[in-house]
């Protein structure tokens, strides 16, 4: 318990299995390495397995001889082959045995397109991964996205196969199942307490903050980090939370891991206090023995090599878990429910003009707020049963002439919900019409009614959590009034995500995000359970780079499971692990 | 005449963790920092002290006390042996009441201010309202905000308060 909550001071936060959501400072070496290489801290592998039935029978004498393969599309709309099944030979209802592995990535849609062939006998005896598939014939393809596969309760979703004007005839084509399992490691974790003693002073006027950083050895010779801890004041002998490793992170037990000590600095530049070498056995072992490691201080001043220090680390704590993964929860029937709040302030400019940020562009282009809306809702509307999604404006005068700070997109005295990302789209451009901009930019009633309706849902189940997206194009103008509802909302299973638009200074904004560590303070002296807000400015984006849209989603997750875990809230309806 | 003691329900506090604790300036010596939970004059409980914390103690210690009906908040008193650390308030209705179901387990995190009303730490527990039911013993004043038209905003205090906080309708 208590891995909800973080620590006071700058960009302290820790990053593990259960902790808060990552801190995503500017000079956060752990996320920024990540995104760098593509690598992602909570990506999930999964295999498909994949059969059919009814499939056309193209062989004259005998029954079609069927392979499946599997293409991804990518962001530039190409498809990449990313597996096949195996032959098998004589059957319009195979079960194929080979399984397709993908990485599961919770913030793209990333979506799939299946081809079912039928191989020529003179080719059976060739590996499956030589066969030429214009040489084959062809029996019918789907498509569908990897999170409409997972988000199904067996995780298992049937498709009727299609037509692409290759076969003759019309008729049924057949339907393709399509099942998701995790890779069960992904589920494997371990709890470290760890403590150091004696760490050498690296700050002038007081003492070191010391945080680990621990980081596993990669097959090119480096390192990747893959957690720290969170920053302990003014101490040294320090005591850490428990941080959790997932053998996703850590891969085997083998694995080299590279434990390094630092002196938190407010400008960035950690200073390295020491560093260890271990694997998590030894680390096991230093547990059980109750030893100590000493570190290693690297070369300093006139000394050229590195030298054991007199600081020492001790394991307190070591405690293999199983956790519920993510997938655990979705596929259960765990759902993220998506509501949306957009500005109507007179800083956007009069929706007319081609400068305006509500411009609506009739050639297609879509605005910041078309973009932000789509790209959140594309990725969330799959794991949102009944597609039914709250809409609301902000700032704006609606046509009974007063200034609403939430009023329903749609127009509607007393229905907030629209259906699908095509809904709110629709409602967006009506409500352009019919609401006059004005000001100013609050956020606290809209916040309000999201954390009314994520608190109300509790009643009925905790299978809910609500993600509300606010995009604004400007600095909100009351700001203790917006960190009392945020506070107020901070237990609730309710994250936000604030998109800014526009050229904004948004510096003050951030100080919703509470990622520089201090955690926000209602005036009544609640202080927030949990970093619920993640702000991002929308810039430009080049072609090939992660959306920074992207880069808010992939913290929910983690969000998600934060709140679960702390709970104890378990997936429904599934083996105790 | 037998005096008829006013129903109440139990709650269930687990003391979590303390951050940025310091008395006198100072963080505390070892082996002395513990909490208290009052819910009456009369009514209150604690923690034992945390052997290593200082002024990051964690106990994990969970209280159950009883609750008064008429009882608007609870609160919480951190110590260092006989010196008081700080102190918070915490209305009622941050853990029970309008839109949270009962029996709803809320993690709630509140400032500590000391005796001169100085900010001095933080104090994270979790609390539970073990009563069978009904939520008649949380003073509840939320009201649910209508729909699409603006409701009228209560103007927040603006200032600093030590004793009873202001609980104000959404």
């Amino acid at each position: 318990m208590g891995q909800c909550f973080s620590d006071v001071n700058g960009g302290k936060q820790a990053v593990g299995g259960v902790a808060t959501a990552a801190a995503s400072g500017p000079n956060d070496a752990v996320d920024h390495f990540f995104r760098a290489r593509g690598e992602h801290s909570l990506c999930t592998q999964i295999e498909l397995s994949l059969s059919a039935s009814k499939l056309l029978d193209l062989d004259y004498t005998s029954k079609s001889d069927p392979m499946a393969v599997v293409y991804m599309k990518r962001r530039d709309g190409k498809l990449e082959e990313i597996g096949r099944t195996e032959v098998i030979l004589n059957s319009l209802d195979p079960t194929w045995i080979q399984k397709i592995n993908i990485t599961y990535q919770f913030e793209v849609v990333q979506t799939l397109i299946l081809h079912v062939y039928d191989v020529d006998s003179k080719y059976h005896n060739l590996p499956v991964k030589m066969l030429k598939l214009q040489d084959q014939d062809f029996l019918g393809e789907t498509t569908c996205a990897v999170s409409e596969v997972v988000t199904k309760r067996n995780r298992s979703l049937t498709l009727n196969l299609h037509n692409t004007n290759r076969i003759r005839g019309s008729g049924n084509k057949g339907t393709l199942t399509v099942r998701a399992d995790e890779i069960v490691t992904s589920r494997n974790a371990i709890e470290l307490k760890f403590r150091c003693s004696s760490l050498e002073n690296k700050d002038t006027f007081s003492k070191s903050d010391p945080f680990l950083r621990i980081s596993r050895a990669s097959e090119n010779g480096g390192y990747i980090p893959i957690c720290k801890t969170e920053v302990v004041n003014n101490n040294l002998n320090p005591t850490w939370k428990p941080l959790f490793l997932t053998m996703q992170q850590f891969m085997s037990k083998e694995n080299p891991l590279l434990i390094e000590c630092f002196d938190f600095n407010t400008n960035g530049n950690h200073v390295l206090i020491g560093k260890v070498q271990k694997s998590v056995a030894e680390i096991e072992a230093l547990h059980q023995s109750r030893a100590c490691a000493n570190l290693i201080s690297p070369p300093s001043g006139f000394r050229h090599h590195e030298k054991v220090m007199k600081s020492q680390i001790f394991v307190d704590g070591f405690v293999e878990k199983q956790q519920y993964s993510f997938l655990d929860y979705i596929s259960s029937g765990f759902e993220l429910n998506f509501m949306v709040a957009v500005d109507f302030t007179a800083s956007n400019g009069i929706p007319t003009s081609p400068n305006s940020l509500h411009y609506i562009d009739h050639s297609g282009r879509l605005n910041a707020y078309q973009q932000a809306i789509m790209e959140v809702g594309e990725v969330i509307q799959f794991y949102d049963s009944d597609r039914r999604f709250p809409a609301w404006g902000f700032g704006g005068k609606t046509p009974n002439g007063s200034i609403s700070h939430c009023f329903n997109l749609n127009g509607s005295p007393t229905d907030f919900e629209v259906e699908g990302v095509e809904g709110i789209m629709a409602a967006y451009t009506s409500a352009l019409h019919n609401v006059s901009l004005s000001g100013p930019t609050l956020f606290g009633q809209v916040i309000n009614k999201a954390a009314d309706i994520a608190g109300h849902s509790l009643s009925c189940n905790q299978a809910k959590y609500y993600v509300l997206l606010i995009i604004t194009d400007g600095v909100v103008s009351d700001l203790q009034e917006t960190i009392n509802s945020v506070v107020k909302a901070s237990d609730l299973p309710l994250s936000i995500l604030i998109v800014g638009v526009g050229n904004a200074d948004f510096k003050e904004m951030e100080i919703l995000d509470a990622d520089n560590g201090r955690r926000l303070e209602s005036i009544t002296g609640r202080v927030a359970t949990r970093d619920i807000v993640q702000f991002v400015p929308m810039r430009e984006v080049h072609a090939g780079q992660i959306s920074v849209v992207q880069a808010l989603l992939e913290e929910l997750p983690s969000q998600f499971l934060s709140y679960m875990r702390c709970r104890d809230v378990k997936p429904l309806n599934v083996p105790q692990l | 005449m037998k005096d008829k003691t006013p129903p109440s329900q139990p709650i269930e506090v687990t003391v979590i963790s303390g951050e940025g604790l310091l008395i006198n300036r100072k963080p505390p010596t070892k082996n002395t920092v513990s909490v208290t939970v009052k819910t009456g004059p009369f009514l209150s409980c604690s923690t034992g002290v945390d052997p290593d914390g200082r002024s990051f103690p964690s106990w994990n210690e969970r209280i159950v006390i009883d609750l008064p009906e008429q009882a608007r908040f609870i609160t919480v008193e951190a110590r260092s042996g006989t010196g008081l650390i700080g102190s918070a308030a915490i209305p009622l209705t941050d853990f029970c009441g309008g839109c949270l179901p009962d029996g709803y387990l809320s993690f709630v995190s509140y400032r500590l201010r000391d005796a001169t009303g100085e900010k001095n730490g933080i104090l994270n527990l979790s609390i539970r309202v073990k009563g069978g039911g009904q939520s008649s013993g949380c003073a509840a004043s939320f009201s649910k905000p209508s729909m699409g038209v603006p409701g009228a905003e209560a103007k927040p205090c603006a200032g600093v308060v030590t004793g009873i906080p202001v609980s104000y309708p959404y």
